[in-house]
């Protein structure tokens, strides 16, 4: 058994307490783990997971551990880390390596660790597993059956892998399955950072220009709940057909340049880097709040920030002032990593209930048909898909309803 | 110099003067009105004495006050709201402060009395907390009262009812009663800091939740539209039948709590009244429901009675606290029925209160300089102070009004 790597066990039983919460709210993953995981197809099986680690990561890797499976379990970065719940998930057994004040070497290190695991399955997140696996690791990676990636940049960077014909094992886009990315991505991120943002600020949103840059699925679920604070929302995007639904939405859409100066609060969910840079800077009002909600920490071009401003400070927890030479004041929210996460406690229990079911049981079907996928990248199985969303409705007493047999007769004719 | 504090601990003071420095940075109205009339001397050399949610928001009021000239003493309106940090920084900032976190009811009442026994001259009051105390336990401080202020709408609901019995022996400006106080403060104030503290509390996802609102007061009407605006789905109970006809009309489902007690995921209250969820609403509420309190006093929920059904109680999290019925359904309160964006959370956003404050702020200024012409008795805030407000705070945002035509003002004038 290796040794974990956490800041202190003596945090146990806070961490133990925000698991059970989860516990009582994750429906979904407790009947899985019933009616699937238990059977035994993951006893014994090494399962490397690098997911943001709080309480709802911790309770998957929990049921994942009690399927029988051997887990290790690492942080996703540094920020994304809650000490006690580490120490809480330690105590029953899963192998952690993952400290929050670790440093971006000491994170590597337990990446490193985490791989040095030897595990056969892997639950990544940003694609950081494979990434190792791939340069610096790559002797490990003849024993991975297959992978599932959490994330839309995890997804784009195992499809750029893939092109190149590099992709070494079968990865199921976890991201894209249905239950994951239309209500984790959007309601899912759209909750948890106004909740971040709220709690952080203290700040009205009423009446306050938001920009958002980016409208896939997070930016969506971010423009729906600002405008349920009253806010009044700018999209901006590059894609034509995106900006064309948030107009249809109701928003106003124009490009960042002109936004920057109108926004009292900007949030980033785009996947890629420097959206937010010197140019902007320049123009933004005094006061106003900058905040990233997507899946890359440099959505921020943090560093030109620094190297505008003539003053920087703590002044507010999770908020640093940068004071620019003409005296206007940016506030940037937990230093542009992604702020429902480093300045809360990320998406709501039952969105990671649904995420979460499509991790374990996309691990389950890795594990079934292993040697029957080629290296690349999978979509979850449909019918798996509608299988989670079945669950959940029956937890919900929901019923639906299903086609008559003229109706699914009408379905398949041509003529 | 004022009297040694009651506080908790002098050391946590830098880090409540770096919460009421964020706050000066954003309270631009009352920022630029204590320039404008605060400064003019009218309250230099006053003794006042507040009683309010002491963080620091109210911190930064009461400094302001402090700096043009008052001598003031502040204390915690209720002991879960007091955060002992900003209660430290005011205190080394000058001012007379007694509050302490989590006081006991004894330390609480001895808190507010010692408040009152700096001799106000003026008093600004939250639940009517000072006043009725100061009418009840100290009388004879009565005469040196020139007039006090009111904060909350169950503070005024208080003065009614002490007015009716023609028990008020001093003018007092019913603050919350203003425009510029109850349509922002009661209604969005209430509305996104309950929901900022239900989603930071819970962590729970409140999209097609049903979320149960009692009362349809403002601020009813803005926890039902906050909530609606996280996408659950809203019914409003109500007694009165106009503001129930309104929450039909703005499109939410109402029926009484007795129907609504086994739908709700989540209930919230905001009546001002008492015991309105009780024994009979528990029995029936579903395995898991979320039980908050947004209105004034923590006994909006039967605690009491809750304690009494469950078999065992846990926490089970920070601010939930778990009660196991006997037949095994667990219901969670949040903040032990007490104020929860307050208890649970920092308060109202910050511009809301620049808002409500300076209400407060010229609420004072104005008794410090007419108390002498008021009667005793429940008084408004002057209409002219009031649009003042609004006016102040559109021109700090650029927001600019239209004008009537000279036309436009006979019209209105004529009868005929």
């Amino acid at each position: 058994m290796p040794n974990s790597i956490l800041k202190d066990p003596a945090l146990a039983p806070d961490g133990r307490r925000k698991i059970r919460w989860v516990e009582q709210h994750a429906p979904v993953l407790n009947a899985i783990f019933k009616k699937y995981l238990s059977d035994g197809t993951l006893r014994g099986r090494p399962v490397a997971v690098c997911i943001p680690l709080e309480a709802k990561t911790a309770y998957l890797c929990l049921l994942l551990h009690r399927a029988g499976a051997r887990v290790a379990l690492a942080g996703t970065a540094p920020g994304y880390v809650q000490d006690d719940v580490a120490a809480a998930i330690a105590a029953e057994g899963v192998t952690v390596f993952a400290e929050a004040d670790a440093t971006v070497d000491g994170f590597e290190a337990h990446l490193n660790r985490l791989l040095e695991t030897e595990p056969v399955l892997l639950v990544d997140d940003r694609a950081e597993l494979t990434r190792l696996l791939h340069t610096t690791q790559q002797s490990r990676r003849d024993n991975v059956w297959g992978a599932t990636e959490q994330t839309t940049s995890g997804v784009t960077k195992l499809r750029n892998l893939a092109r190149e014909g590099r992709l070494a094992y079968p990865v199921i886009a976890g991201n894209d399955a249905l239950c994951k990315h239309l209500f984790d991505n959007r309601y899912g991120t759209g909750q948890s950072v106004f909740a971040a943002l709220l709690s952080i600020t203290n700040l009205y949103f009423g009446g306050k220009t938001v920009v958002l840059a980016g409208y896939g699925w997070c930016g969506k679920g971010l423009a729906r709940r600002a405008a349920g604070l009253n806010a009044r929302v700018v999209v901006c995007e590059v894609d034509p057909v995106r900006a064309l639904e948030a107009v249809a939405d109701g928003y106003r859409v124009m490009p960042l340049t002109e936004a920057a100066r109108l926004g009292d609060f900007f949030i980033t969910s785009t996947g890629t880097n420097a959206v937010l840079r010197r140019e902007h800077f320049e123009q933004m009002k005094d006061g106003a709040v900058l905040a990233n909600a997507g899946g890359v920490d440099t959505e921020i071009d943090v560093p030109a920030l620094g190297a505008l401003a003539k003053e920087k400070r703590d002044v507010r927890r999770h908020i640093a002032e940068y004071v620019l030479a003409d005296d206007r004041r940016l506030h940037l929210l937990c230093g542009g990593l992604l702020v429902n996460l480093a300045g809360g406690d990320g998406h709501p229990v039952e969105i990671m209930d649904l995420s979460f079911a499509v991790q374990a049981l996309a691990v389950y079907h890795l594990a079934r048909h292993r040697g029957e996928l080629p290296p690349g990248v999978h979509p979850l199985p449909a019918e798996i898909d509608r299988e989670i969303a079945r669950l959940k409705l029956e937890t919900l007493g929901v019923g639906i309803d299903s086609l008559t047999p003229e109706q699914q007769e009408f379905l398949r004719r041509w003529r | 110099m004022p009297a040694p504090a009651t506080i908790r601990d002098s050391s946590l003071a830098a880090e409540g003067e770096r919460k009421i420095e964020w706050v000066a940075q954003h309270a631009h109205t009352l920022n630029a009105l204590k320039r404008k009339n605060l400064d003019d001397g009218a309250l230099r050399g006053r003794r006042l004495a507040m009683a309010i949610h002491l963080e620091a928001k109210t911190a930064h009021l009461a400094w302001l006050l402090h700096e043009a000239g008052a001598t003031v003493a502040v204390t915690g309106s209720n002991p879960l709201s007091t955060q002992d940090d900003v209660a430290a920084a005011l205190a080394r900032r000058g001012l007379e402060v007694h509050a302490v976190h989590a006081a006991d009811p004894a330390a609480f009442d001895a808190h507010l009395l010692r408040t009152l026994d700096t001799r106000p001259e003026l008093i600004l009051d939250d639940g009517a907390e000072l006043i009725t105390r100061l009418h009840e336990k100290r009388r004879h401080l009565l005469p040196g009262v020139r007039g006090a202020t009111e904060e909350t709408t169950s503070g005024v609901l208080r003065l009614e009812a002490m007015q009716r019995e023609g028990a008020l022996a001093i003018p007092v400006i019913a603050a919350n009663n203003a425009r510029c106080k109850q349509m922002f403060d009661n209604r969005y104030g209430t509305g996104q800091s309950t929901l900022t503290a239900l989603l930071s509390a819970t962590n729970l996802l409140l999209a097609g939740k049903v979320t149960v609102v009692v009362s349809y007061g403002w601020v009813g009407r803005g926890l039902a539209l906050y909530a609606r605006g996280f996408g659950a789905r809203v019914v409003v109970v109500e007694i009165d039948p106009i503001k129930a006809l309104e929450a039909v009309a703005d499109g939410f489902e109402v029926m009484p709590l007795a129907a609504a007690a086994p739908l709700g995921d989540l209930f919230l209250t905001a009546t001002g009244s008492i015991n309105v969820l009780r024994r009979e609403h528990f029995e029936r509420m579903k395995d898991g429901a979320l039980i908050a309190n947004a209105g004034n006093f923590a006994h909006e929920i039967d605690v009491a009675a809750l304690e009494t059904l469950a078999k065992e109680k846990r926490d089970a999290r920070r601010h939930i606290t778990e009660y196991v019925l006997g037949d095994g359904r667990r219901l969670h309160l949040l903040a032990q029925g007490a104020l929860v964006n307050i208890a649970a959370a920092d308060g109202h956003p910050i511009e809301i209160m620049d808002l409500s404050f300076s209400v407060q702020a010229l609420s004072l200024h104005h008794l410090a300089r007419h108390a002498g012409q008021m009667k005793p008795g429940l008084h408004p805030l002057p209409e002219e102070i009031d649009a003042a407000i609004a006016r102040a705070r559109l021109e700090l945002l650029g927001v600019q009004l239209e004008k009537s035509t000279p036309e436009q003002e006979a019209y209105l004038r004529s009868w005929r």
